[in-house]
């Protein structure tokens, strides 16, 4: 198999798991069979239906935009198999029981598609005794697929071939869950749970085993194994809730009876405690009773030792937080060894278990240490890898110590350490040829599938060589505020426009900038690319127009506005294609630069919102001006060409509510980008498209957009007919006088000014209009209490 | 000019009504109205249609699929002579009844000997609540005094309820009681005598087939009534209309589809063709509240009508008050002292649906059939209007 295209796809099973991954297909624009067994009563349909209504009100959404559905067929066994025919990937992801997919392999055999590559989601059943339940000619495509919870954002899918899977079937697959499910991809080997949920699921175990053993409270236990250890805010016990306990209980099950051998086998086992919390039905977050719960506002949290629930508290002792603020790994780890603080000693422990797990276990699961750290940042939600933790705190000390502790009993196993974790020269398993495989005993370099070479900058582990974008590729420009540059490798004359501020914030020396890069590449490049790492930009530079408030140095902020408007302008109209290369937040000033661009690629997991309102502002950067005039298009098309209002309508929504759009799909419907943009699915290929795109434009000869003239407005009956909204709104106790205020100026912008509705005005007055109300409530005292409140809390103030 | 003789109705029909977007979505407005008018020309078989004076109807978003002057399109369809004339009218939700008191006052004033007047809206086809085209007065945003012209209709209720203190318990158990007679009243076949069954025809396409699939059925009961209403299911509905508001969905009227058609001659006619006429016209009025609790506007008409047709409100036998909301029904009660055991004997629009203009006309056939299947004498039909307005038309069974 050369390459894989999935006209249709089916998914056999209709849980949490198999509608999620029918909706990331049909996110995809892939149409999905969903199967399932009949209903016994009613429409035959009815289990899948429902599943499918159900995908609606997940949060987060398994859906890039509910209008995905449709692309998703609701199907039985009983009279729906002969579809599966037409079916390029069948994926089966029913109850984890061998006989019940056995049975399903056995039905379904007859019907599959002679070239159909079947996968089972399974997440921990061996797929070579799964293989041998489907018929030999179809062993060579058949595979595991196990993609993670929740499959549309977490980017992880292990995917296991068998003894008789072909390896270019493999690779076909690979590609395909890469670049059009934008997922990552890493080779597991066929033993139980694979890699991420064998590591995770162990790591659970093992900060289980150390909260008892130091006598640590769930709430505390959670503080600790959370973001100040690079893992999830949700950490260990929150996470089971969300998990399920249940669920919990029956992966840590499949471990102690699939893993005799492990030399970690007497630890495969729930604790009493929450055996009995799962006998008593508190499952966790599905029964809204689990080790936490809410009572009212209150979270409470598990108390083994009063047996009842308290109030969850979670402190860190200042010693051990004054540890974890330390930048040097090795003298982090050091001093968490060093401490006598039960609450460092802890920590130290489940460091030191995991990593003697994984190095014990590392040639039995993963083919390389990359693939086995790559799992778990992307399985888990890891910042780092296992063995990168290891590496940076110094690899030769942490493995002594370990061993130091094995050898004093006082790790959860006496199994030694392999060898190779002791030989005199490792200084890591990450090197810039490879990482290291100890089945192989050699450093392995990453996958040479095509498909990884749209990714310029793929996620990196520690040591591995590569260059950040920072100091990749040749400087044209560079201001304080952004990096023109180019990567003459992969295209010469388009170059790149980064921006260089934390979260890349848009001020003044972003927006002198962005015109003065824009202004260069006119003249020396054949287009730009606007592309950092994620996020594209959070909004203007709060922080600048706090301090101006205070000096109350309006003119100041007039011009800067001003030039913010200039820029999204030089962007609109700038003599060279300019695409901007959009991932993660693209808000307020951020969807400004997004909107004026020539074109968007978009990743799908792209959050884009004009949430000005928040701060009690509207959009000035254009945002308003930009919406105005898209209105005025879209009616010139239609059979009314003067009535803007229609259009008018839900943009005002958006901006009064500071809707932010949740996936580059529902930038689309909002827009602020347009159906003829790209989207991708894996944002590690933004670049890579973002440069061929603007490429392509300069070749087909790209001329920026007429200047918009003429453009009709909505006018004084517009603004009088959003003001009717919100009227009803502000009697019906639904917003604030000040939210009714900064709304009125966002429809007063909209609509053009108040000036006779269907009266003609250039982009100029458009962005007058809304630069002088924008101004306007900056003076207004309330707006500036909702600036500092975010500065200061990082929320919106509702005032 | 002076009333010179008497006002008849002599045939009284609606179609069942529909829930917007129901049985009648793919159904139009004017296809309605000449059905409506077909049946009850139909029902008064001695009389020569070419003798018919105007087509008065009512209809309270005449545009789109319901304008043209919907009356004069929905005559022609309806097979009357082009000699016929029409006109459409519009005071919102009174729009129906409005038609018949001025179809009844043509006759009045011996200007015309037979009229129909009619009511006509589909709520499915308009694409929001305010009709196709929404577009403010500036000049009512200038001044405080004008800005309750801005309210939506639920947010009058609310201020409704709470000024004059109709808790969310009331206007639940007034709801379900409005669902329990409804659906008692069909069962009971109570509206049979006032309903004509309408045939709705669909083509839709069949893409299985690659043709036009034509499909037929006879919509014979009204579609709104919930049997399984509950206070338990009303109570957990959330307040639509303002944050700590207590008017819901759930009592509130539904938005629907349909149409009603009322004839009405003159004595010399009754006489001449020997007719038992359904009901007198009695009498009309209207009058004016403040738009922002718009739905007490019955309490300045009730007292109108009263006073001109020269009854007291305790000879009313049968009383159809428009459920816009529970809140405001309840409100019109409490303030005119209404005794509720009269109001909406079948139910009322929480239950039956209001499809605007043409509730007047559907609700005036209601109370005509009621008198006479209970004996009773005098019967009123009576609403509020958005932008704060009240009508009351009142029916003597002789």
């Amino acid at each position: 198999m050369n390459k894989l295209i999935v006209r249709k796809a089916a998914v056999l099973g209709a849980g949490v798991m198999g509608a999620q991954i029918a909706a990331h297909l049909a996110n995809a624009n892939v149409p999905v069979v969903l199967f399932d067994l009949p209903a016994k009563e009613g429409d035959k349909n009815g289990i899948v239906r429902k599943a499918l209504d159900g995908l609606k009100k997940l949060d987060p959404a398994p859906l890039a935009s509910k209008d995905k559905l449709k692309f998703i067929d609701a199907a039985n066994y009983e009279e729906h198999l002969p579809l599966l025919a037409e079916c390029d990937l069948v994926i089966e992801a029913i109850a984890e029981r061998m006989d019940w997919k056995n049975d399903l392999y056995a039905k379904i055999g007859p019907f599959l598609s002679s070239t159909a590559i079947v996968a089972s989601n399974t997440s921990g059943l061996s797929m070579n005794a799964l293989a041998q339940g489907l018929p030999e000619a179809v062993q060579p495509r058949f595979c595991g697929i196990h993609f993670f919870n929740p499959p549309r954002y977490m980017h992880l899918v292990e995917i296991i071939g068998t003894q008789t899977t072909d390896a270019s079937t493999l690779d076909a697959l690979e590609t395909w869950l890469t670049s059009r499910l934008g997922k990552g991809v890493i080779r597991a080997l066929d033993t139980p749970n694979f890699i991420a949920n064998r590591i995770g699921v162990f790591s659970i175990l093992a900060v289980m085993h150390h909260t008892q053993a130091f006598g640590l409270g769930f709430d505390e236990v959670d503080a600790l194994t959370g973001p100040k250890i690079g893992r999830p805010k949700s950490a260990t016990y929150r996470t089971a809730d969300v998990v399920g306990l249940d669920t919990l209980a029956h992966v840590v099950k499949t471990m102690q009876d699939t893993l005799p051998d492990d030399p970690w086998h007497a630890h495969f086992k729930v604790p009493a405690w929450l055996k009995l919390l799962i006998e008593k039905g508190a499952l966790g977050q599905k029964t809204r009773c689990g080790i936490f719960r809410k009572q009212g506002k209150e979270i409470q949290v598990l108390d083994l030792g009063a047996q009842d629930y308290r109030k969850s508290a979670g402190a860190i002792a200042e010693e051990v937080e004054a540890i974890l603020k330390m930048r040097n790994p090795a003298e982090k780890f050091a001093a968490l060894r060093a401490s006598s603080q039960p609450q460092a000693q802890f920590l130290w422990a489940i460091f030191r278990d995991v990593f003697h797990y994984c190095a014990t276990q590392l040639e039995n699961v993963a083919d390389n240490a990359r693939d086995l750290d790559l799992a778990m940042r992307w399985g888990f939600g890891w910042a780092q890898g296992p063995f990168e933790t290891w590496q940076a705190a110094g690899w030769a000390d942490i493995a002594q110590a370990v061993a130091a502790d094995i050898a004093a009993g006082k790790a959860m196993s006496a199994v030694p350490l392999p060898a190779w974790t002791l030989e005199a020269s490792r200084n890591g398993v990450h090197v810039p040829e490879g990482s290291y495989s100890a089945s192989k005993n050699a450093y392995v370099p990453r996958s040479a599938l095509p498909v990884y070479q749209r990714q310029l900058f793929p996620e990196r582990v520690l040591g591995e060589a590569g260059a950040t974008p920072a100091q990749s590729g040749e400087t044209l420009f560079e201001n304080e505020g952004v990096r023109l540059w180019c990567i003459p490798a992969v295209d010469r004359k388009i170059g790149i426009i980064s921006v260089k501020s934390k979260m890349h914030t848009i001020g003044n020396e972003v927006l002198d900038g962005v015109i003065a890069a824009v202004r260069q590449a006119e003249t020396t490049l054949d287009g730009v690319v606007i592309w950092h790492e994620a996020p594209f930009a959070v909004g203007a530079n709060l922080q600048q127009v706090a301090e101006a408030i205070a000096a109350g140095q309006f003119d100041l902020l007039e011009q800067t506005v001003e030039k913010f408007q200039r820029a999204s302008q030089t962007l609109k109209y700038a003599q060279v294609p300019v695409v901007a290369a959009v991932q993660g937040m693209a808000l307020g000033g951020g969807c400004e630069f997004v909107m004026h661009a020539g074109k968007r690629v978009m990743a799908l997991e792209s959050y884009v919102g004009l949430v000005e309102a928040g701060v009690g502002l509207i959009p000035a950067g254009g945002g308003c001006k930009e919406f105005a005039v898209r209105a005025a298009e879209w009616a010139a098309q239609s059979a009314t060409p003067g009535e803007v209002f229609n259009y008018l309508q839900p943009v005002f929504q958006t901006i009064a509510m500071a809707k932010v759009a949740k996936s580059a799909v529902e930038a689309v419907d909002y827009g602020f980008a347009k159906p003829s943009d790209t989207i991708l699915f894996n944002a590690n290929e933004l670049l890579f498209v973002a440069i061929r795109e603007a490429r392509a434009m300069a070749e087909a000869g790209y001329a920026p957009p007429p200047m918009a003239r003429a453009i009709t407005v909505a006018g004084k009956n517009g603004i009088a007919t959003f003001e009717m909204m919100l009227v009803n709104m502000k009697e019906g106790g639904m917003i604030s006088a000040h939210d009714y205020r900064v709304a009125k100026s966002a429809a007063i912008a909209l609509c053009g000014g108040e000036v006779e509705t269907g009266s003609r005005v250039d982009e100029e007055w458009l962005l007058t209009v809304e630069r002088r109300l924008f101004v306007d409530l900056l003076k207004n005292p309330l707006t500036q209490a909702r600036i500092k409140n975010m500065l200061e809390t990082g929320k919106p103030l509702r005032n | 000019m002076r009333q010179i003789q008497d006002a008849y109705i002599v045939a009284a029909t609606r179609l069942p009504v529909a829930k917007r977007n129901g049985m009648y979505r793919n159904v139009r407005p004017d296809d309605m109205l000449a059905a409506a008018i077909r049946a009850v020309v139909a029902q008064v078989p001695g009389i020569d249609p070419a003798r018919i004076g105007d087509v008065i109807v009512g209809c309270a978003m005449p545009e789109a699929e319901q304008g043209m002057n919907v009356a004069r399109i929905g005559a022609l369809l309806a097979g009357l002579p082009i000699t016929v004339p029409g006109i459409t009218i519009n005071r919102f939700c009174s729009s129906g009844v409005q038609a018949v008191a001025d179809a009844a006052n043509q006759i009045r004033l011996g200007l015309a000997d037979v009229m129909i007047a009619a009511g006509t809206e589909s709520m499915s086809v308009m694409p929001q609540i305010m009709g196709n085209k929404m577009s403010m007065n500036p000049a009512i945003f200038a001044h405080e005094e004008n800005l309750g012209i801005a309210y939506g209709m639920g947010l009058t209720a609310e201020k409704v309820a709470n000024q004059w203190k109709i808790s969310r318990d009331a206007q639940d158990a007034f709801a379900l009681a409005s669902n329990q007679k409804a659906c008692a009243a069909m069962a009971a076949g109570y509206f049979n005598a006032e309903t004509t069954p309408y045939l709705i025809r669909e083509d839709l396409p069949d893409l299985q087939s690659g043709l036009v699939r034509r499909v037929e059925r006879l919509a014979e009961m009204d579609e709104g009534p919930r049997a399984d209403a509950s206070l338990e299911k009303l109570g957990k509905l959330r307040p639509v209309f303002h944050a700590r508001g207590s008017v819901t969905a759930g009592n509130s009227s539904q938005m629907s589809d349909g149409a009603g058609a009322v004839m009405l001659v003159s004595e010399n006619v009754l006489k001449e063709h020997n007719l038992t006429p359904l009901a007198r016209f009695a009498g009309y009025a209207v009058g004016g509240v403040a738009p922002e609790i718009m739905g007490v506007g019955p309490i300045a008409a009730i007292p109108k009508v009263l006073a001109q047709v020269g009854i007291h409100q305790d000879e009313l036998d049968w009383i159809e008050l428009n459920e816009a909301f529970a809140a405001q029904s309840l409100a019109v009660m409490q303030e005119l002292g209404i005794n509720p055991e009269k109001v909406n004997p079948l139910g009322g629009a929480i239950a039956l649906g209001h499809p605007l203009g043409a509730t007047g006309a559907i609700r005036t056939a209601t109370v005509v059939h009621g008198l006479q299947r209970t004996g009773g004498k005098y019967g009123m039909v009576t609403m509020c209007i958005g932008t704060g307005m009240g009508a009351a038309g009142i029916f003597e069974r002789v």
